[in-house]
């Protein structure tokens, strides 16, 4: 098992190292860098030479990915050029908001989408059913983009929710607990909807084979409630298809959601990179990049774990392989 | 099951109250009340930017919220008036001018003190140019401040004196004043020293440490979420009235990526103003909500600037292409302005909110426009005889020109990728020109990369922005001079290559040099009009310009050009 969990260790290390390399050099090798996007047209050629060799730029680019990455060994990756600030100091406390953004939004598409899952996959009629089904895949063809765009129209609507951002200028009454879930609603419904969907589907499709096995027809058979069987033994037996993508789903909100962070104003790892793309600031947006694959890393380990806790099999698998 | 969900939402909630409890009350206090004027003082105005300052430095910086931190934060020796081009005091209460332009002097405020309550003197406006034009610096701002390449001399004769001299005699001198900010040197004169200065306020400074003579204080700074500026009660300007300025208690200045959400949170409530004029694509939805009175929208006129359209006249640019005989003669270019339905352009790329253009000035520069430069007639079958006159005709009969040779007639415009108007703009120009047989292939790529491709004059012709930052034609010598780094059409040329711009260098230095106003603008109605008549830069149309308020926003002195409603932010108020 340590073994295993070594090598998965390598593995996201190797992933991290390469994703972020290949984001430095890429962003290098694209036309244009930070000194041009933010001088604009009218510098002198003198002036930017200048604040070339300030940034490294005026470098070869071997020479400059051989500094950062001898940087990024001692944990140093670099300055942010339109911060001035570590990149270090940086992703952690953009990641800590998206992280809130993603658990939160997990948790709801969980707490939505896996009961849902049950209900549509064991009656194969019915409005209820239906009328789920329909909603899903209505959800699921809409991008996230789409989905945060039109809950900020509702909540600017309403006059309910804050539309964008994450904590009030001044701290309302009730606190900043609640101020920061009423920020937290649009956001996350944004992101939860969609992947509820996604999840009721899976789950659907998974609880309607497992009702047919063997072993839940005997436990029926023996007499015990339809309601006990499928809660308990059906569905921890239909939880795998959702555990495979849960790892997958966890890293993929960890690294940050572009649209939904960007629309609604949240000061997450996704509008970081978004906006350091758009200034070319390449020690950024290679450690944003590392910090997404690192996460995505995480993620599928995650959903190996889950995987084994929901399926016995999986677990003396890898044991006998590691 | 049950249980690792139920860890989960522990852990969720563990997360979210950790990170609530992070944030930081604010104060509410408050000087509620109305001036002598009427004006409400007090109060809390929300605006909106759209992206993260780079620095609080604004040496190290240029872009917009930079600046608008550093015009909420620090002052400057004077300012011009965005809505009447006049210059008015500041820090400097007046001023004079000798030796026929080159020599400045201004006489200083006194009793003017930074917000720690330091005196101000003549000391901290010696440390402000010392700044600007220290190498180790690299101040964004050095190149706005030298006349012909050169640095400006200054010298102080008393605490309260300070004499400025320029390289050579230089009529609109005192505009470029407006750009500098007069920082305080007791706080940073070590950094200069030490060779730091740039890095000197970056973002991960405290605020308190940020000492300054604007009408506001910055007083928290949340990454990706906003900044917070409370009045500075030390600010030396007063109202009319003679009360205390500004007028304001806060301002909250939103950070907000998109343009969408932003007009929404202003038609909600949730916003008071934006501090960059509205898209021409917004303007239906903000007219509804107007019309609602949900919001107030302005109609500020027409920019200042129209969007550019060049060819790259670099010699020796386009090498051994063969093209090269007809992509630099002026016939094209004025044929391609001539194709172009510039009424057509205004209603597909603003929505009928344009007016046309045909030269470097629009309508909104009151003293240095024009009326009298020729209005370029739409008229396709002139523009196929002029580049029938430099060898492009349809020899296939396709519909399409061919050269001399029977190579097709077709070039690459390249442009911004991700501005709806230079997008629209360019596909507009495309099929004008597909009109009169010229082929364009249209390639958007991102700003840096369209700058970097200009810089390297590795470009046929260009669709892109080519703002002007100040009215007055003399503050722009970087765009006039041949050897100007915004000489778009062929940067920092060694000396003229063409007649008619070694002439327009003699008439813009005869121009920046005489003080006579009317001769001023006699000479520049002629650079206008040769500029006209081989039209380097192509202009179509200029937007009108509209912003939009919540209606609680008073005393506003509303100006074209950015921050249309916040250049004077110390005389806003809000009805509270």
């Amino acid at each position: 098992m340590i073994r295993y969990f070594a090598r998965r260790l390598a593995f996201a290390l190797v992933l991290v190292i390469g994703v972020s390399s290949a984001t430095l050099m890429l962003t290098r090798l694209a036309p244009g860098d930070f000194i041009t996007e933010s001088l604009g047209t009218g510098a002198s050629q003198q002036t930017i030479a200048q604040q070339r060799a300030r940034y490294g730029l005026d470098k070869s680019i071997g020479a400059q990915y051989r500094d950062w990455i001898a940087g990024a060994a001692r944990l140093d990756l670099g300055y942010s050029m339109q911060y001035g600030r570590p990149v270090r100091d940086l992703i952690p406390e953009r990641a800590a908001n998206t992280a809130i953004l993603a658990i939160t939004a997990l948790l709801f598409a969980t707490l939505i989408g896996l009961p849902l899952g049950v209900i549509t996959g064991s009656r194969r009629g019915g409005a209820m059913a239906g009328a789920i089904r329909a909603a899903s895949l209505v959800l699921l063809s809409m991008p996230p983009l789409l989905t945060s765009l039109f809950l900020v129209f509702l909540a600017a609507r309403t006059g309910w929710l804050p539309i964008s951002g994450m904590r009030s200028a001044t701290v309302p009454a009730g606190g900043a607990l609640i101020d920061l879930l009423r920020h937290l609603v649009v956001p996350a419904a944004a992101i939860a909807l969609p992947l509820a969907a996604m999840l009721e589907r899976l789950q659907a499709q998974a609880m309607s084979e497992v009702i047919r096995a063997p072993f839940v027809l005997a436990t029926l058979a023996r007499g015990v409630p339809q309601s006990r069987v499928l809660w308990r033994g059906a569905l921890k037996a239909a939880l795998r298809p959702v555990a495979g993508v849960y790892g997958l789903v966890i890293g993929s909100l960890l690294s940050g959601s572009f649209a939904v962070e960007v629309i609604t104003a949240w000061p997450g790892l996704g509008s970081l990179m978004l906006q350091a793309l758009r200034t070319r600031d390449i020690y950024l947006v290679a450690g944003c990049a590392g910090a997404g694959a690192l996460f995505l890393a995480c993620g599928t380990l995650v959903s190996d774990v889950a995987l084994a806790a929901v399926d016995p099999r999986v677990s003396d698998l890898r044991t006998e392989r590691a | 099951m049950c249980r690792q969900l139920f860890l989960a939402a522990v852990a969720a909630i563990c997360t979210i109250a950790g990170a609530a409890c992070g944030s930081n009350t604010t104060s509410n206090a408050t000087t509620a009340g109305a001036s002598r004027s009427g004006i409400p003082r007090g109060g809390e105005l929300l605006v909106s930017v759209r992206s993260e300052p780079r620095s609080f430095n604004r040496h190290a910086a240029r872009d917009t919220t930079t600046s608008l931190v550093s015009n909420l934060t620090q002052s400057r020796l004077v300012r011009v008036n965005q809505a009447t081009q006049a210059v008015e005091p500041l820090l400097a209460e007046s001023w004079t001018t000798e030796d026929q332009g080159r020599q400045l002097t201004l006489s200083l405020r006194r009793d003017v003190v930074f917000s720690d309550g330091h005196p101000f003197t003549a000391d901290d406006v010696l440390f402000a140019f010392e700044s600007v034009y220290d190498e180790k610096t690299g101040s964004v701002l050095a190149d706005s401040l030298q006349e012909g390449g050169k640095k400006l001399q200054v010298s102080a004769t008393d605490p309260h004196t300070v004499v400025v001299t320029f390289p050579a005699a230089f009529a609109p001198g005192i505009r470029l004043l407006d750009s500098l900010p007069i920082l305080p040197r007791h706080k940073l004169e070590g950094a200069l020293k030490a060779g730091t200065f740039r890095k000197a306020w970056s973002l991960d400074t405290p605020p308190s440490e940020i000492v300054g003579l604007g009408p506001f204080l910055l007083i928290e700074y949340q990454p990706g979420q906003r900044l917070v500026f409370t009045r500075n009660p030390k600010y030396f300007a007063k109202a009319p009235d003679g009360g205390a300025l500004p007028y304001l208690d806060r301002v909250v200045a939103e950070i907000i990526p998109d343009q969408s959400a932003e007009l929404l949170r202003l038609e909600s409530g949730q916003l008071d103003m934006m501090t960059s004029e509205i898209s021409p694509e917004a303007y239906a939805p903000l007219k509804r909500a107007a019309d609602e009175g949900r919001v107030k929208l302005l109609d500020l006129g027409v920019s200042r600037n129209a969007d550019a359209f060049w060819f790259n006249l670099k010699p020796g640019a386009f090498g051994e292409d063969p093209r090269a005989g007809w992509l630099q003669r002026d016939e094209l270019r004025r044929a391609i302005s001539m194709a172009v339905d510039r009424k057509l352009f205004a209603d597909t790329v603003f929505f009928g909110a344009g007016v046309p253009v045909y030269g470097p000035e629009t309508p909104a520069n009151k003293i240095w426009y024009w009326p009298g430069l020729p209005q370029t007639p739409h008229d396709a079958a002139a523009a196929k005889q002029l580049l029938a006159s430099i060898g492009l005709s349809d020899r296939n009969g396709d519909g399409m020109l061919e050269d001399a040779q029977n190579r097709p007639a077709r070039f690459t415009l390249l442009t911004q990728k991700g501005r709806p108007n230079l997008e629209r703009g360019a596909a507009v120009i495309r099929d004008e020109l597909k009109k009169i047989g010229l082929t364009v292939d249209v390639a958007a790529l991102d700003a840096g990369a369209v700058i970097d491709q200009l810089l390297h004059a590795k470009y046929e012709a260009l669709y892109f922005n080519a703002d002007k930052s100040d009215l007055d034609p003399g503050t722009n010598p970087d765009f006039w001079f041949s050897f100007g780094s915004a000489h778009m059409w062929n940067l920092e040329e060694k000396a003229p290559v063409t007649d008619w711009e070694k002439k327009i260098d003699e008439l813009m230095a005869r121009q920046i040099a005489t003080l006579d106003e009317a001769e001023r603008k006699t000479i520049y109605n002629d650079v206008q009009k040769i500029f006209y008549e081989h039209q380097p830069i192509v202009y179509f149309v200029a937007p009108r310009i509209y912003v939009a308020h919540s209606s609680r926003v008073v005393n506003l002195t509303p100006s074209e050009y950015r921050p249309q409603l916040f250049w004077r932010p110390e005389t806003v108020a809000v009805v509270h």
